[in-house]
């Protein structure tokens, strides 16, 4: 009997016939370890998704929408918190990059994702207690200078991190921008007068009708705060430089909307009304001038249509609706009129591009048309007042020179939003000066803690290739629209025009989203897996485990992955000969380890005796 | 259905049937090739009838014929299957699996000569050939034996302490299409001997389990090892179901060898299946003219009996070994039974010279002359103490 005397070691005892427990229990991934024939390892590896990678403050879109496609609102709000203080706000104005980024608007309609920011911020809104925590105190004195959405953003988050924050804004209201760029019917005062709340309930104290320069110095900022942030906007509208632009009539696009927006205007407007200007300031003053009671309002840009109009298409199809006439490709050259403005000069025009002295090129050989106007609003940008700033931290562009922080040389000065302009030197939009606020807040915060900036370098990989996801489990589903009110009946009040979804549009359009790059745990690895060797632990991103002793790498998980978060990654690198498979005679404290340690014991050389040897 | 004890006289293939019908299978599993297709002709009727409540399935080939029944058998029903020639030879795929997973499948063989050309005449090559696959294996001589080997085999192979597959073998047309006297027993009987089936490790959606994973390299050897410990371990079982059987149904046979007429023998026969009642026949006429010749009936080949074999054929001078199969360039240049029979000698004291004859090949009967032309060169042998050569074609030579 060949059998007879055969002993079978512990450690190989395997189960009759090798029927062992599933796989998908430990013991039976444990008694057969195959995961060393595997070539290609998958690897849940997060992509940033284009509209996170979009947005100015770079909020965590996919995750929130995440959270709400699983009834999670009020996680999705504390998210949206981290980077930003007021999605009630943004949710209403901003010109969501975002959507614009979104890999969805290349499959059929982008995300609407403002419309589901705004119903995340209206929730935030109705709580009794915001979910947002002032940190544990530092002792460090900060001010902030300005309480637009930089100021704004700043002071949030320098008070997240426990400072004890001051808002010194020069106007009446706080708010800034917010209060005083924005018309009611776009963003209602009450939604920003509770955030402002929402602010000072954080522990920051605002200081409303303080100057800089004037009730207070650059020395007392020195002096008196450990840090400060100059966050004062651009406050000083830009002229056309023509002739008789001082008649009376003459008004300025945020001039005209701050004095609105803070309850001091005393403008009447005539019956006709030309705007000037083709950026999103000026469209906010075409249609607040139909609310303020003109009949007759022109909207005159240097572009030549209405593609090249700096400006969100959105709204300039929302002012057209409401019967704004447009007229392009006219500069206004001079304003005619006895004392009051009677008519314009209107010579042919274009915009050069170039974002320097003279970007207009004006034609003023040509005949020109008159165009008679009762007031005329000058959009047209505008510019900082700076006179209280040391000339040292001035450039050339009249706005502050920063270095790569956010920082005014070696000083405990920083500056954000619209005075310090970013980019080309065109204003910022609201959610970049919330992003330019929140990151140097976290600058400021680095410096008073004695810690060293670093700047951003870190590698992004923003899927932006739908081949990268698997679009057969997307169906084409057109996006939820947002009710607005009807243009009749819209534009001679300061009702709100646009509608919020309710909470199940914005459920429904939650649910569109693609979740690039990031796993959103839709099961799907786990499902197909064939041995299966992907375990379940938790319904949340990232949540799932490979079992890597037993993977094959089969590569069907990372093919079926919807969003495209799993990636094939090579275990041997062929280009090296370096073996990265820490499997191979692995490894795992199963079987196949227990031999790899045998094998390590076995003698270099023979013994001598070996009769004797055991 | 219970059926009354009965003397009927039936072919080979319906002994077969009849055996599975009595051990009520839950699945059978077909593809048609002479001459076996015959038991699975009289199972579809049996089914057809509501004589046999089992699912009958007919696979398209013999591979896919052996994976059904594989599966079916892993979900613990008792499997009944069968095959012939190229056939048997088409599903090998699946005989170590099979064994593999301890599913106690039984397969009925009707032996048929492997191609070419086409022969439908009996060669035991076709089922010899995959002797060393784990599954328990012998042949019968007739009708009768088959029934009885039938019915032993499912209570050796599915008893716990050996849960392996049978082969269950038989000459074709000699044994599988002559119609012999066979009597088929009370069902109470074959209740009594054989208990319902049952695997210890079903599949079973409630517990998932996992059969046949992949496994790593040293996982190998102790699977091995156990399979080996089975087949070994099935010696003492077959001994003693053949005991039970012989109590409850009042024929007795010795699991391992037939021995006819081997008092006082100095030459003996050693063969397999069919040809054993020829060869009775051809001894009895030579023991009446003096010969002292004998037949030794090898009925279990896996597990090979070496003890057994060693110890009956010591007993005698000369061994003349009738192959019935081709065992091409093999230790005796004939067949492959001489090793077999060679190796359980080799540590005898005694040990007899042996000679093989390549006979009935192609299915070519055996005739009775031929026994007297083999025994006259045993007798030569043993006279000069030597062979003449290892092997002989019978028929072809002097």
């Amino acid at each position: 009997m060949s059998t007879k005397g055969t002993h079978i070691p512990d450690w190989l005892q395997v189960p009759f016939a090798g029927i062992t427990p599933a796989p998908t229990q430990k013991k039976g991934q444990d008694l057969f370890p195959t995961g060393n024939w595997r070539s290609i390892r998958p690897v849940y590896r997060d992509k940033m998704p284009p509209c996170n990678n979009a947005c100015g403050t770079n909020e965590k879109i996919q995750g929130y929408l995440d959270l709400v496609k699983r009834g999670k609102y009020l996680d999705a709000y504390a998210l949206i918190k981290e980077d930003m203080p007021f999605p009630s706000i943004t949710g209403r104005v901003c010109y969501h990059p975002c959507e614009q980024a979104c890999n969805r608007g290349k499959h059929d309609e982008a995300i609407s994702i403002r419309a589901v920011e705004r119903f995340l911020g209206d929730l935030g809104q109705a709580l009794p207690k915001d979910v947002v925590t002032a940190g544990a105190p530092t002792g460090k004195k900060v001010a902030v200078v300005g309480s637009g959405p930089a100021g704004h953003s700043a002071a949030y988050q320098l008070a997240r991190l426990g400072h004890q924050v001051t808002v010194l804004e020069k106007s009446p209201k706080a708010g800034g921008l917010n209060r005083g760029g924005i018309p009611d019917w776009v963003l209602p005062q009450e939604i920003l007068d509770r955030e402002i709340e929402r602010l000072e309930q954080l522990g920051v104290t605002i200081k409303t009708g303080v100057e800089v320069g004037k009730d207070v110095s650059w020395d007392d900022l020195a002096k008196n705060y450990d840090a400060c942030v100059l966050a004062v906007g651009l406050t000083e509208p830009n002229s056309v430089r023509a002739e008789g632009e001082d008649k009376k009539g003459v008004l300025y696009g945020l001039p005209f909307l701050r004095d609105i927006g803070m309850g001091t205007s005393t403008v009447k407007l005539g019956p006709r009304v030309a705007v000037i200007g083709g950026g999103n300031t000026a469209i906010d003053c075409a249609r607040e001038a139909l609310r303020q009671g003109a009949q007759e309002v022109t909207m005159i840009t240097v572009e030549g249509n209405k593609d090249e109009m700096p400006c969100v298409p959105e709204d300039l199809h929302d002012m057209l609706e409401e019967g704004v006439d447009l007229l392009h490709g006219l500069a206004v050259t001079s304003i005619a009129g006895n004392g009051s403005v009677e008519a314009l000069q209107l010579n042919p025009a274009r915009f050069t591009g170039v974002v320097n002295k003279s970007p207009i090129a004006v034609d003023r050989d040509a005949a020109g048309t008159r165009f008679a106007v009762d007031n005329v609003i000058i959009a047209v940008g505008q510019h900082a007042s700076l006179g209280w700033l040391p000339a040292e931290f001035k450039n050339d562009r009249g706005t502050i020179a920063v270095d790569a922080f956010g920082r005014l040389g070696s000083t405990n000065f920083f500056a954000a939003g619209d005075i310090v302009q970013f980019g080309g030197g065109q204003p910022l939009m609201v959610v970049n000066a919330v992003g330019d606020g929140k990151r140097v807040a976290f600058n400021v915060d680095r410096v008073l803690r004695g810690e060293t900036l670093q700047p951003r370098g870190m590698f992004i990989d923003v899927i932006t290739d739908l081949k990268r996801m698997n679009m057969t489990y997307f169906p084409h589903f057109p996006r939820v629209p947002q009710a607005l009110l009807q243009p009749e009946s819209r534009k001679r009040t300061q009702d709100e025009v646009i509608q919020a979804y309710s909470e199940e549009q914005a459920v429904e359009e939650a649910n569109r989203c693609f979740s690039c790059g990031t796993c959103n745990a839709c099961d799907n690895c786990y499902l197909v897996c064939p041995e299966p060797c992907i375990i379940r632990a938790d319904r949340s991103n990232g949540l799932y485990k490979i079992m890597v002793d037993y993977c094959k790498g089969c590569r069907v998980c990372i093919e079926e992955c919807p969003t495209g978060c799993l990636e094939g990654v090579p275990e041997l690198d062929f280009d090296t000969g370096v073996v990265r498979m820490d499997t191979a005679f692995a490894i795992s404290p199963g079987l196949h380890g227990r031999q790899a340690e045998q094998l390590r014991q076995v003698p270099n050389l023979p013994p001598k005796d070996i009769v004797n040897w055991k | 259905m219970a059926d009354k004890k009965r003397n009927v006289r039936i072919n080979g293939c319906v002994a077969a049937a009849q055996a599975a019908k009595y051990a009520d299978v839950d699945v059978i599993t077909a593809y048609p090739i002479r001459p076996y297709t015959a038991t699975m002709m009289a199972l579809a009727q049996m089914v057809a009838n509501g004589e046999l409540d089992a699912e009958y399935i007919v696979a398209d080939s013999e591979h896919s014929q052996l994976s059904i029944a594989h599966g079916a058998a892993s979900s613990g029903a008792r499997v009944f299957t069968g095959s012939s020639g190229v056939g048997v030879q088409y599903a090998y795929e699946l005989y170590s699996p099979i064994s593999g997973s301890r599913m106690p499948v039984q397969m009925m063989i009707a032996d048929r000569t492997l191609d070419p050309p086409g022969d439908f005449g009996s060669e035991h090559t076709d089922a010899l050939s995959t002797r060393d696959m784990g599954w328990l294996m012998g042949w019968s001589c007739d009708a009768q034996e088959a029934f009885d080997n039938h019915l032993m085999a499912f209570r050796i192979g599915e008893d716990p302490r050996v849960l392996l597959p049978q082969m269950v073998c038989q000459d074709g047309f000699f044994v599988s299409h002559i119609t012999t006297d066979c009597e088929l027993p009370d069902s109470g009987q074959v209740a009594e001997f054989l208990p319902p089936y049952k695997h210890p490790y079903p599949l079973d959606p409630r517990h998932p389990v996992s059969h046949g994973p992949q496994i790593m390299p040293e996982q190998g050897p102790p699977l091995q090892l156990e399979r080996a410990r089975a087949m070994e371990g099935a010696m003492p079982v077959i001994e003693q179901v053949h005991d039970e059987f012989a109590k409850i149904f009042g024929r007795r046979y010795d699991p391992w060898v037939e021995e006819y007429m081997t008092d006082g023998a100095d030459v003996v026969f050693f063969l397999q299946g069919g040809h054993g009642v020829t060869a009775r026949h051809a001894v009895r006429h030579m023991r009446e003219r003096g010969a002292k010749v004998g037949l030794v009936r090898l009925r279990t080949i896996r597990p090979y009996p070496t003890d057994r074999v060693n110890e009956v054929l010591s007993k005698f001078k000369v061994v003349g070994v009738v192959e019935t199969n081709m065992g091409l360039g093999s230790v005796s240049s004939g067949g492959s039974l001489y090793a077999e029979a060679c190796a359980a000698l080799y540590e005898s004291d005694k040990r007899p010279l042996v000679v093989s004859f390549m006979a009935g090949m192609g299915g070519e009967a055996i005739v009775l002359k031929e026994f007297y032309w083999m025994t006259n060169k045993l007798l030569e042998a043993q006279k000069k103490g030597k062979i003449e050569k290892r092997t002989h074609w019978v028929g072809f030579e002097e």
